[in-house]
Formats: structure tokens, C-alpha cells, sequence
């Protein structure tokens, strides 16, 4: 077999086992790899609790890792939310994914909960589970460092120990598999830590089909501003959009009440490579090197984070940001949630908190004492708590990101219909909205985007089981990343079967979410963005979203999907109906 | 969507690429919607219906070129490779139908075909292409396999003569009566650019329209920037040159702000270029005959090099203006074009388009633009005509 080992570990914590099992090759063939594979795996398990010891957490690489494909040296982590109760799914790159494949595995499926503190050890054929009762309490650094020896290494830090409900699992390289607090799934586990090398090779069935593909991947890199441009994700990183969010008046203020925020500029793309030395750094294999770090190796925020701990609580120091940063990535705990969350709290309680407190809290959360014992709940519960359910910014009680949907309709609709929650990256309508690509689309109006957002949801399920970087396809498309496909592993695969691929993924989570009990109620933005308006200035105004034109495009959405008035599958089992 | 169809299909009639009466367009979002000619919208319909795809486009082209280009292969082919760099950058291939090959309807084997590439040429009836999410890039990919197939058939008469009944009669109607003059005449310019923002934005957007009008682009690709002070203005990437309202990005030549990210993937060939000569405006299009003359060369058959278009190190010419190698965006045009534009205010990309300049306005960037084209047309024609 080319691409896939066909190969699963299953990992039984409460058993204490390992073993190797076969992937049927047809499901691999319907369902790619990384999220794809981890949602199909997950068909008997969606129903449980997030901490119950039966919950699987799995980690799955795609059919593309390992060969050089462009941006494809990524995994998926899968299992079910303890933040938002829905699938859940993040990709993250770095080499421990490569390694993962080299180790002749297709996934890494751990269910169980160990009674001790351990950690999993894979070393190509040889897997063990050993003792971790050191390293319990420990951050995330000292973790890595401990466990190097080993290969590449992924690790909670003690938001994850703790059951922080946005908990991180914080790849060794700085990469991080954030949001839905995973971490937190694998900490009840008690388990520590994956490390893993091996020395496998992924087989390419036909190099020159997959050298031309990738000469046309890279071209289409070179071609695009938002990638390779003077100005782009490559020179700057992320925080390349603050500027231009600023510009546009939606960049999320002071926990969404406004959208602009005159100090951005201490935080922008330039002001980060003045201010800290940002050299380029990037997953293992990546073209792009879209990551950034300090000239002492520090990883430094992303735009989100930027955004959050800045804007979002009325923060402009950059070096408090960057410190918030890099507090939560050795504590493990996801940059966005953390900061809507502490700004969401500094609205109820009629002050933002500054930087000193920032870390306090953020220290806080991490070890659930004083007041981030609530905190580390997430907005929307602490917000409950507080007796003031409209200050949590999130949708699905996931904290929303730093794209305010006022200024962009296709976000607006994406945010409700994201299978995981708040996130931006499900549909990405910011690629068109904003970035033009692949082609510009009127960040103002409904009109399409209930299609458009479905595609973009079909697109983005594929990328993320191959698994690629999203960020590719602000050049790329699927057409040339069918083709590697095609070359790695000798199927045909064209865009179109591969948005089937992503349309059959899709359901499936969004049959999970409807069978938990999600519906249209949930499908929902916070009421502030319906009464509201944005911070308008410079020729543009940002009005509050139009509830009925919201509401109509929902429903257009549904029929598009096949789906009920109520978002609901009607009684239909689509799982009977798919591989 | 019906107010985009409407639009688009008008820009297929101005740019003249489409025959009138066989032009047809689908679109759905929670229903599927078609129009014009009957027979194409039916067949635009079907086809869309089975794609997961936004909108689609089926229309018949105003000259016999991709149907040329098809009766012109070997019979075991299957789709035209482009050599010009943009439709090899972003259609890699252009898949065909032949007419003895459709039976009953051809929309399921079309949905197939488009359901791996953005355009396909139906052999007697059109080009059908898709737009993943919008009708506008439908429109797109519609006008970039045009632009191909008229490139390579220019090349391929040039390469090879005429090789069909009927060849012959088209390609001299096509020159007699489908070509125009081409001229800036009837065109307002700023004599000198001013200084302030609105003003420069005016003539931007102006100049951008008259690129379009006067048929020197694809579809409405190019790109277009004037230098103020510390500001680079640039039209940004995929916008519309005829419609550049709102979408003109003031970029600092310090790269102190990167709002510019949405600028044209060409920012530093135009930022490099305006360092390196001193000029005011530069404009950049796709005229066709400077794309077709820009690949051929005479040196091809004792040449090592295979990737001309972006490998070639050599500076060649053409009626005075320069002709380099290079890639778009990242991929070199940046570092060949501007060491060699100064001396005539013009080059042209090997395979791809023409860059010119203005030291005080568009008028004399426009006017570059119409010379270099013109002398590639009459060349074209001059060469064809000695090789007949």
C-alpha cells in the first residue's frame, strides 16, 4: 500500500495494553486520514462523556506525511469536547507527526484511563507505557526536555493535569493542538505524554506525477501575496492580518464591544519583528515557516493571541503579550479561550484585568485555584456563574476568535454552523472575505454564503485529512493537492471526490452533534452582534448582523445540507448510508 | 445570484470573447438557477447540479480556436497543456470532449471532467467552466481558457501552418474583421499624476478601466500602481481592473504596515522596479500577441534549457523592448523585470504579459502598452504570412 501503514496502536490505559491493528483500507480510502479517520473511529464512542475512562483520544496522520508534500507533515487529534460537548477535532504540525508515520502508523488510538501518571512510548515497532509520576506538575518545557531522548514528544502541561476545559495538548516543537481542550481529556487519563520515533518511509507510487504536482504547489505558493509576498504570513506570521484587521474594523475590543483598537500597531506583524527579533520558524518541512521566534528561540503569538490578549482586554504592551503567550503554552492552555475568557470576566466585572494580572490569572486557571477555578471553565460557564450569560463571547460555548462577524457575513454564518464550535477555520471565510482568495467575495452581504460556507466546510474536512495546512490554500486548491494524492498513493483522487469526502465527514460530526442533542438553538451567534454595532471609522460602517437575513441564510444553509428546519437529520441515521 | 449572472454575462459580451447567442449560465445556492441560451443553460444546469460547485458557466467562443486546437491533436489526446505561464499556473491542462464522443447528455461526463479541473472544451458546442464559489469565477476561468486557447492556436499556426479545412478562411476573418485597431486614442490621462490620494485613486481606477476596455488583459488580470511620497498605490490581488473602487492598497515603501497583503502578487516587482528607475506609474497586462511573441526563439532547438519560462537567463528582444524570463508573484519576474524596463519603460514576461511605465503619468505607460502590443501583432502576422 502506498501513503497509508493501514496500521492503528490501540492503546488501552485502564488495561495497561498496546497492540497494532489493521485499518480496513476502504475506510482509509473513504475517509483519508487525520480528522476523517479520527471521526469515523470515534462512530462508537461519540455518545460518551468527554471524561469518561471509555472516551478515546486519537491522533491520526494523513495519507500525504511523510513524503514531502508541501505543508502535509501534520496530524489530527480527535475525541469530544469537555469545553463545548461537540466532536471535536485540531490539526497541529510538527515533527512528531512524521514520526508517527515513520513509526508505521496510520493513528495512535488511546482509550483507558491509567491509575497512575503515565506516559506512551513509540519507538518504531516497540510501544510502552512508563511510569510519569515525575513529571506530573511539571510545565510543558521541562516535560519536552525530559522526555527528548525519546524522539519527538507531545505533552499536557498542569491546565491539562487539571481538567482545565480549554486545555492544550502542546506539541514538543511549539506547535499546539488548542481550543476544545483536549488536554484536558488526556490529563484524565493521566496521560502525560506521547513520544515517538521511527525510521519508516511513506512510499510514493509515482514520483514524477508527484514531483509535477508539487513544482505546481509551490508555484502557486510563490504566486500568492498572502503566502510568499513581501508582506505576507511568510515574512511576518499571522499577526500580518493585524494591520489589516484594524483596517477592515474588526479586529474583537475590549471582549467584543468595539472593533478597532488604536493601539494594534504595538502588536502589528512589523512592530513584532522590530520588537523581538522574529526570526522564521515553521512545522517540520514547511515551505511557509509561518511561525515566528524571538531571537532566544521563544515562540512568539500568532495574530489571534495577539488580538486577544491585546485588543480583546484593552492591552497594548507587546512584551505582556508575548509573556501571556508564552505563560499558557508552558502551562498548556489554549491562547484564545484563555483571553476571551479573562476578557468576557473583565466585562462582568467592570474591569479588564492588566498585564500583572493577566499572568496571576492565567496561573490561576492553569492550577483551578481562587478565581481561576471558575475561570477555567471557559466563558460561557463562567459567565453563568457570574449571572451574566451575555458577556461569554462564544458560540457553542466555544470563545470566538479574532474576526469580528460583523464585519464579515460569511464568518458570521460560519461561527454558527462550525461543527466545533466558535472557530474560524472550519469554513475559513476570511480567505475570501479578506485575503481575496481564491477570489474576493463582498464581506458585507449574505448573498451565496450559504452555499460558499458549505463548500468551504466540504474543502476544509478534506485538507484537514490529508492532512494539510489551511494556510496552503491561500494558494493552492484542491486540484493540485488531488494530484499529489493521486501520486502518493495511486488512487485517483480529484476535488470533487474529495469534497465528497469532506461533505461525508462533515455529516457525520454533524450527525454526532445533533445525536447529543444539538440543534438550531445552537447554531447561534451571541446576541450582542444582533443589537450592537461595531467600531465604524474611515469610510466604513459596521452595522449589527441583520437577524432575519442571518436566519434566512441559516435555513439556506440547512437545505443545502440536507437538514431540517430545526438543523436536525429527521429521524434519517446517515451513518447507515456511509462507509 | 441572478444580478451576477446578468453582469458577467455583459462582461462576456463587451470583451467579445463569446458568441452573443451562446452564452449560458447556472448558479445555485439552495436552488439551481440558469439563464440564457437555451440549449447551454439546460446543459450548464445539468452539469452543475452534479458538481459541488457554486456556478458555472457554458458559452460558445466567438472564434473557432479551442475547436481548432482539439481537431488538431492526435486522436489518443485528451486535453491541451498551455504554455503561457498564467493559464499554466492556475489551469495546469484544459481537458476536451470530442463531438464523436458525446452521446445522449454530455453533463455527466462533463461534471466528471470539471469535477478535476476549472474549465473544459466541448468540441462544436463551447468552453464550460466552473466557479467553486462565486459566478464571478466561473467568468474567470471562463476568459482564462479563452485566453489559452488563443495563445497556443497563434503558436501552433505559427509553429505548423494550417492543417484543417476551413483554418485558413477563419484565421483571415478572425484577422480581418474580429481583431481591431488598437490605439489609446479617445483616452483622458493625467498629463502628471498629482500628489494627493483621491486624485491618484481617480486615475487608477480609470486607467484600469481603459486596460480592460481596450482588450489588454485576460479576463480583467493585470495590475496597476502609482508612487506618492513613501506610498506605493497598487491595485489588489484578483481585483477587477475595471472595477477598482475599494480595492487599491496604499502600500508604505518602508513596509511599515502590511494592510498591503491584499496588494497584487507583482508588489515587489513594482516596488523594485520604482527603485530602479525612478518612474511614477507602472501598469501590467496580458496583451495576447506580446504573450504569443514572447515564447518563440530562435535558439529553442540548440537550447539545454527545458523550463523557458522561468529558467531562461537570457535578455531578448522585441521591437526594443526587452523580453525576460520569471515566474509570477515570489517566483522572479521581480528580480529580471526591473534591472532591464528602464532604458525602453517597457518588458515583457516570457510567456505571461507586459509591464510598462510612466515617468509622469498612464498616458505614456498606456501608450507603451498599445506600441508593444501593435508591433507583436504586426510581427505575428508578418511571420505567419513568411512561414505561409
Amino acid at each position: 500500500m502506498f501513503g497509508w501503514t493501514g496500521k492503528l496502536l490501540h492503546v488501552d490505559l485502564t488495561r495497561g495494553t498496546c497492540e497494532r491493528r489493521e485499518i480496513p483500507t476502504e475506510i482509509l480510502h473513504a475517509y483519508l486520514g487525520g480528522r476523517g479517520l479520527g471521526v469515523r473511529l470515534m462512530r462508537d464512542f461519540f455518545r460518551l462523556d468527554p471524561f469518561d475512562p471509555e472516551m478515546p483520544i486519537i491522533f491520526a496522520v494523513g495519507p500525504l506525511c511523510g513524503t514531502n508534500s508541501p505543508t502535509a507533515a501534520r496530524l489530527a487529534c480527535v475525541s469530544r469536547s469537555p469545553l463545548t460537548g461537540t466532536i471535536y477535532d485540531c490539526s497541529a504540525g510538527g515533527r512528531f507527526a512524521w514520526r508517527l508515520k515513520a513509526a508505521g502508523l496510520d493513528a495512535v488510538f488511546i482509550t483507558g484511563q491509567s491509575d497512575r501518571p503515565v506516559f506512551l512510548a513509540i519507538d518504531g515497532a516497540r510501544t510502552e507505557l512508563l511510569p510519569a509520576g515525575a513529571l506530573w506538575g511539571k510545565g510543558v518545557k521541562e516535560t519536552v526536555a525530559s522526555l527528548k531522548e525519546r524522539g519527538s514528544v507531545t505533552a499536557i502541561g498542569p491546565a491539562g493535569e487539571n481538567g482545565v476545559l480549554f486545555a492544550n495538548i502542546m506539541m514538543g516543537e511549539g506547535n499546539s493542538i488548542g481550543r476544545g481542550g483536549l488536554g484536558a481529556v488526556m490529563g484524565g487519563k493521566r496521560l502525560k505524554a506521547i513520544t515517538v520515533q521511527g525510521e519508516g518511509t511513506t512510499p510514493v507510487a509515482d514520483r514524477e506525477r508527484f514531483e509535477a504536482a508539487r513544482g505546481d504547489v509551490m508555484r502557486l505558493f510563490r504566486a500568492s501575496p498572502v503566502i510568499f509576498g513581501e508582506l505576507g504570513i511568510s515574512e511576518y506570521g499571522t499577526p500580518a492580518l493585524v494591520d489589516l484587521m484594524a483596517q477592515r474594523r474588526m479586529a474583537p475590543t475590549e471582549n467584543f464591544r468595539a472593533t478597532f483598537f488604536a493601539d494594534s500597531g504595538n502588536y502589528s506583524g512589523p512592530a513584532i519583528k522590530r520588537e523581538c527579533g522574529a526570526k522564521k520558524e515553521g512545522c517540520y518541512g514547511c515551505p511557509i515557516q509561518c511561525k515566528k521566534a524571538s531571537a532566544q528561540g521563544e515562540a512568539l503569538p500568532e495574530y489571534e493571541t495577539v488580538n486577544h490578549f491585546g485588543a480583546l482586554n484593552g492591552i497594548s504592551d507587546l512584551h505582556a503579550i508575548v509573556r501571556a503567550n508564552s505563560l499558557c503554552n508552558e502551562l498548556g492552555m489554549d491562547t484564545i479561550s484563555a483571553a476571551a475568557t479573562l476578557s468576557a470576566f473583565g466585562e462582568a466585572r467592570g474591569r479588564f484585568p492588566d498585564p500583572t494580572e493577566v499572568a496571576t490569572l492565567l496561573a490561576d486557571i492553569a492550577c483551578r485555584r481562587g478565581e481561576g477555578e471558575l475561570l477555567s471553565l471557559g466563558s460561557r460557564r463562567a459567565a453563568e456563574h457570574l449571572g451574566r450569560r451575555e458577556v461569554s463571547m462564544s458560540v457553542k460555548s466555544l470563545e470566538l476568535p479574532a474576526y469580528d462577524p460583523r464585519g464579515a457575513y460569511g464568518m458570521a454564518l460560519a461561527y454558527a454552523t462550525s461543527n466545533r464550535g466558535g472557530c474560524h477555520l472550519r469554513a475559513y471565510p476570511i480567505s475570501h472575505e479578506i485575503l481575496r482568495k481564491p477570489v474576493p467575495t463582498d464581506r458585507f452581504s449574505f448573498s451565496g454564503k450559504a452555499r460558499i460556507i458549505k463548500i468551504a466546510e466540504d474543502v476544509n474536512a478534506a485538507v484537514d485529512s490529508l492532512v494539510a495546512c489551511k494556510f496552503a490554500f491561500f494558494g493552492a486548491t484542491l486540484e493540485e493537492y488531488g494530484e499529489l494524492l493521486t501520486a502518493v498513493t495511486g488512487v485517483e483522487y480529484g476535488p470533487e471526490l474529495l469534497k465528497t469526502i469532506g461533505e461525508r465527514i462533515y455529516l457525520t460530526e454533524r450527525f454526532y452533534n445533533c445525536e447529543n442533542g444539538f440543534s438550531r438553538a445552537d447554531d447561534t451567534l451571541p446576541e450582542r452582534f444582533f443589537t450592537e454595532p461595531g467600531s465604524g471609522g474611515e469610510g466604513i460602517d459596521v452595522p449589527p448582523v441583520d437577524r432575519e437575513r442571518f436566519s434566512e441564510e441559516l435555513q439556506k444553509y440547512y437545505r443545502i445540507r440536507g437538514l431540517d428546519e430545526n438543523g436536525s437529520f429527521g429521524g434519517r441515521n446517515i451513518l447507515e448510508e456511509i462507509p | 445570484m441572478r444580478d451576477q449572472i446578468d453582469k458577467y454575462m455583459g462582461k462576456l459580451l463587451a470583451d467579445r470573447s463569446a458568441c452573443p447567442d451562446g452564452i449560458a449560465f447556472a448558479a445555485q445556492d439552495d436552488v439551481l438557477i440558469t439563464a440564457g441560451a437555451p440549449g447551454l443553460a439546460e446543459l450548464a444546469g445539468n452539469t452543475l447540479s452534479r458538481l459541488n460547485s457554486l456556478a458555472l458557466v457554458a458559452a460558445r467562443p466567438s472564434l473557432p480556436f479551442a475547436d481548432f486546437l482539439i481537431a488538431r491533436t492526435d486522436a489518443e489526446e485528451e486535453c491541451i497543456v498551455p504554455q503561457d505561464t498564467e493559464t499554466r499556473t492556475f489551469l495546469h491542462d484544459i481537458p476536451f470532449l470530442r463531438q464523436k464522443d458525446l452521446s445522449g447528455d454530455p453533463a455527466p461526463v462533463l461534471a466528471k471532467l470539471l469535477g478535476n479541473r476549472k474549465g473544459v472544451i466541448v468540441e462544436g458546442v463551447g468552453i464550460v467552466a466552473v466557479g467553486a464559489i462565486t459566478v464571478e469565477q466561473a467568468f474567470i476561468n471562463y476568459s482564462s481558457v479563452f485566453h489559452s486557447t488563443f495563445v497556443k492556436y497563434l503558436q501552433d499556426v505559427l509553429a505548423d501552418g494550417f492543417r484543417l479545412p476551413g483554418e485558413r478562411e477563419a484565421f483571415e476573418a478572425f484577422r480581418s474583421q474580429w481583431l481591431r485597431p488598437l490605439s489609446a486614442a479617445g483616452l483622458d490621462f493625467v498629463p502628471s499624476l498629482p500628489g494627493d490620494k483621491e486624485a491618484i485613486l481617480a486615475e487608477i481606477e480609470r486607467v484600469g478601466r481603459y486596460t480592460v476596455e481596450r482588450g489588454l488583459v485576460d479576463s480583467f488580470f493585470g495590475n496597476i500602481s502609482a508612487v506618492a511620497g513613501e506610498l506605493i498605490y497598487i491595485s489588489q490581488t484578483a481585483a477587477s481592473l475595471d472595477e477598482l473602487k475599494g480595492c487599491i492598497d496604499p502600500v508604505p515603501a518602508d513596509n511599515s504596515s502590511t494592510t498591503g497583503i491584499t496588494a497584487s502578487s507583482e508588489l515587489l516587482a513594482h516596488r523594485k522596479i520604482y527603485e530602479q528607475t525612478g518612474s511614477r506609474v507602472i501598469l501590467h497586462g496580458h496583451p495576447k500577441f506580446a504573450v504569443v511573441m514572447s515564447m518563440l526563439c530562435d535558439r529553442k532547438k540548440e537550447c539545454s534549457i527545458k523550463d523557458c519560462w522561468k529558467d531562461c537567463p537570457h535578455v531578448r528582444d522585441l521591437g526594443g523592448t526587452p523580453v525576460v524570463a520569471g515566474e509570477i508573484g515570489a517566483g522572479g519576474l521581480a528580480k529580471r523585470v526591473p534591472p532591464v524596463i528602464g532604458a525602453s519603460g517597457s518588458a515583457i514576461v516570457y510567456g505571461h504579459g507586459v509591464f510598462t511605465l510612466g515617468r509622469e503619468g498612464f498616458g505614456e505607460a498606456f501608450a507603451t502598452m498599445v506600441d508593444v502590443e501593435n508591433f507583436c501583432r504586426e510581427e505575428y502576422f508578418r511571420r505567419v504570412e513568411e512561414m505561409l
